[in-house]
């Protein structure tokens, strides 16, 4: 489905279905990035490390690594070894998602000064500059 | 340009895409946010609301339930089984279609 979708100037943002699946089906051409989030844990970044690989093989010219909730410098280091060489993005662990969670609000809404929400405000613009 | 958002379910691929979809239509861009997960969460995570994220779900089951009307094309697509989210993001739900009629975009 991504590979036929052109909404003429649009920008589609695809919460794929969680794991690998999706990705591994794509067809050529059908996205310009991907955006591999993982927590410093490893079944997560296992399943990070297949999305990257896959995404190599289909050839996807940009990959960027979110290190979602991380809290020290160890838990960013475990990241960073798992992914050489990749842009890593650092989204600190942060109890204003959980809260926003909690509540079925968005955390833009709720906290847009949050550090996690800051960064990946951060992260929307490094993937298309304004 | 397309951007998927990928990860093991709970690392915090929704949460990132809602932010980045709503981010990108301040700056203004023209966005299409898609919620290809089973559980579909991303509608909370933009801000739509438990109501209209549940309408979006039900929609999207009733067609797989063959209750619903098909889409033909992606504007179609977006009226039928979207909404618009804040910040002008459009937003539908299109998780794994079992049984695409021809023409499913």
């Amino acid at each position: 489905m991504l590979g036929n979708v052109d909404p003429a100037d649009a920008i589609v943002v695809a919460d794929l279905e969680a794991g690998i699946g999706t990705l591994t089906r794509l067809g050529d051409g059908a996205v310009d990035i991907v955006v591999v989030v993982v927590e410093p844990v490893p079944k997560s970044m296992e399943v990070g490390t297949r999305a990257a690989a896959v995404a190599a093989e289909k050839g996807i010219e940009r990959l960027v690594i979110v290190a979602n909730r991380v809290r020290d410098a160890a838990d960013l280091d475990v990241i960073r070894a798992a992914f050489p060489g990749h842009e890593v993005i650092v989204v600190p662990d942060d109890g204003a998602i959980v809260e926003a969670d909690r509540r079925g609000v968005a955390p833009l809404d709720m906290t847009p000064e949050a550090p996690a929400v800051l960064a990946l405000s951060a992260l929307a613009e490094r993937l298309v500059p304004v | 340009m397309k951007i998927a958002v990928v990860g093991k379910g709970g690392s915090g691929k929704t949460t990132a895409s809602a932010i980045i979809a709503r981010v990108l239509a301040r700056n203004g861009a023209a966005v299409v946010a898609l919620d290809g997960d089973t559980n579909p969460n991303l509608g909370l995570s933009l801000g739509v609301g438990v109501d209209e994220t549940e309408r979006l779900v039900g929609m999207r089951q009733a067609l797989d339930a063959a209750d619903g009307e098909h889409a033909s094309d992606w504007d179609s697509l977006l009226d039928l089984f979207g909404s618009d989210g804040p910040d002008g993001v459009r937003f539908a739900v299109v998780s794994q279609i079992d049984n695409p009629e021809p023409g499913c975009p």
